[in-house]
Parts: structure tokens; sequence; C-alpha cells
């Protein structure tokens, strides 16, 4: 039991994503943050208001750390298909190594 | 970015990019800001005495009292990115040694807060002018000047410091002048000190100097009627028979 309960929450700690997942979280990551910098900067400006930039760029930051941090379900959307579980024959049939059969 | 530490860390260090580039473009963004800084300085009186650092000094130094006029119109130094400009002016004399650089010494100094600076005791209330009245509540502590950001005006202003020289003399001392400096200090970005030149949006400073005038003897007769002959040092009002009364310091 206790094993299992530990596995859930290195699990849930990991939060682990698949291939695709990694790659729309850094597109995130440097779309979000940059337009969150550009916005803030021109939002500062217009009102001459330095507070104003740097309140909208944190807030800013807050929100791409929530959109980008934690492992969304739409982040583990195209599971990797892994090949099934080979079933161990010890001895016979080898590993192929070009071509090769050996052990 | 396929585990929850990954991506912190993958956030954070393009967050640290992006505040940097954004600080960047917010210091350059002050150079299209145009700077149109003005400032007339004038002397009003000049007086030298005799006095000593401290009371425990046996040493007599000379030290020069300045009253001046200050009249500055510095409102565009203030723009989003300014914190505080340290306004101060300085009396510059030539020394006594051909070749060696002139003698500088500040006589008055303010800060002055920008827009979006806190409250501060040490920031500088301009003195109320006559024609407006003061605010009644005076429970109210945090202060505020009168006057629009970098407008000055001051008239026959004492000194916030008398000034002595490193060789303890300054009495017919010539070719004297007061002259005004500043330092901006901006949220992000370079520390700019007063510039006399123009530098594309940036005009230098018109004025901010006075006429040249003259250190006087000791116990020089003087416009006004205040004794001075002795400035007392840090030992304060001491009682005397029939003089004034000692000023409490509460």
């Amino acid at each position: 039991m206790a094993d299992q309960l530990l596995d859930q929450v290195r699990d849930a700690m990991e939060g682990q994503i698949d291939f695709e997942g990694q790659r729309l979280a850094e597109l995130l990551t440097n779309v979000i943050l940059g337009a969150v910098g550009i916005f803030a900067f021109f939002i500062g400006f217009m009102a001459q208001d330095i507070t104003l930039t740097l309140y909208i760029g944190l807030a800013g930051t807050l929100v791409t750390f929530l959109a980008v941090v934690p492992p969304w379900p739409f982040y583990n959307k195209n599971p990797e298909g892994w090949l099934p579980a080979h079933v161990a024959q010890a001895g016979i049939g080898g590993i192929d190594v070009d071509g090769l059969k050996v052990g | 970015m396929h585990s929850t530490l990954v991506r912190i860390q993958n956030a954070f260090g393009f967050f640290t990019t992006v505040a940097f580039s954004v600080a960047a473009v917010i210091a350059l963004s002050t150079f299209i800001h145009p700077q149109v800084p003005k400032a007339t300085v004038g002397l009003r009186n000049v007086q030298v005495v005799r006095g000593r650092p401290h009371y425990y000094s046996y040493k007599k130094e000379e030290y020069a009292h300045i009253k001046f006029d200050l009249d500055t119109d510095l409102s565009t130094l203030f723009n989003w990115n300014t914190k505080q400009v340290f306004l101060y002016l300085k009396a510059v004399y030539p020394s006594t040694k051909t070749g060696e650089p002139d003698s500088e010494a500040i006589i008055w100094d303010a800060i002055l807060p920008g827009a979006a600076a806190p409250w501060h005791q040490n920031h500088y209330i301009h003195p109320t002018p006559k024609g407006i009245k003061k605010p009644k509540n005076s429970k109210n502590s945090q202060a505020k000047s009168h006057m629009p950001a970098g407008i000055i005006k001051l008239d026959n202003q004492r000194p916030k410091y008398q000034i002595t020289d490193i060789s303890a003399k300054l009495q017919n001392r010539t070719d004297v002048r007061l002259e005004l400096g500043w330092n901006v200090q901006p949220w992000v970005g370079a520390l700019l000190w007063e510039n006399w030149n123009d530098y594309g949006m940036w005009k230098g400073l018109q004025g901010g100097k006075s006429e040249l005038f003259d250190f006087p003897v000791i116990g020089a007769k003087s416009a006004k009627k205040e004794k001075l002959d002795e400035e007392k040092g840090k030992e304060g009002h001491r009682l005397m028979a029939g003089q004034e009364q000692p000023r409490k310091n509460n």
C-alpha cells in the first residue's frame, strides 16, 4: 500500500508529459512570456507608469507558470505507443546485432 | 520539458531573459523623452565667518555662508523611469595654485521624488508659495510638495551647508560661482548627471550658473543686519544676558 501511495505521489511530483506535450509546453512558454513582456512595456509606456509594467510582467509570468508547469491533460494527448512487452525467454531468441544473432 | 522541475527551470530561465530585455528597452525608452532643463541661479548674500568644526576643536576655520536665489524648471527630467533626482547647488572657485582643478563644495541639496516613488521623509518639500494656503488638516503626515516635480522657486534661500576649504581659509578668494548639478536616478538604467551639451532630444542645461563673485573678508558689512561674525559650531545656542532666547528643538 505504502509503495503504491509513494508511486502516486512521485508521479504527481514528476508530472511527466508526452513528446507532443513537451513541444507544446516549450512553445507556450516562449509565446506567452514574450507577449507578456511586450504587452507590459507598451501598457506601462502609454500610462507612463513603470509599476504597471512591473505588475503586468509579474502577473503574466505567474500565468505562464500555471499554464506550463502542471501536467495538464492536454499535454498527454499523444501517448507514445510503446512496443508490447517482450516475453523473456532466457537464452533463446537472443539479441540481434547487425543481422547476427548474439547470445 | 518532460517533468515538472525541468519545466519550472525552462520557464524561469526564459522569464529572466524577458525581464532583462524589457528592462533594457525601458532604459533606452527614456532617450525619446525630450529634456529641456532650465535654471537660474543668483547670489543673494555671502559672508565669511570664523568658526570651529565642532565644540572640542581648537582649530579655527573660515566658513562661507551663501544665500542664493534658485529658479528651476527640471520637470522634463521626470519621465516614467525616473525614481528620484538628487539636486545640488555647489560653490565652485579656482584653486590657489595654477594647474590644479577648481574646488567644489555643495551648499544646498534636495531629493526630488519621481511620480512612482513611495513617500519618504527625506524627500524635498518645497516651501509653500505665498498665494497658496496650507492644508488645514495637519494629521496628514505624508506631506507633499505643492509645486510640480522639478519646479523650484527659492528666494533668499539659506544654505543647508556652510562650506570651508581644505586650507581652512576662504576670505578674499575670487571668481567664485554657484553652479547647479543633479543626479538622475532611474528605476532601471544608468545614473545620469547634469549635462551642458545637446544629445539628440536631450538639451543641455540652460543657465544653471551664477555670476562670478568674491568671498569677502571676515566681518565685512553685509546687506542684512544678521550677526554672523562668530559662527557657532555644534554647541548650539548659549544663553547670554540680553540676547535672544535659545531655540528649542522639538
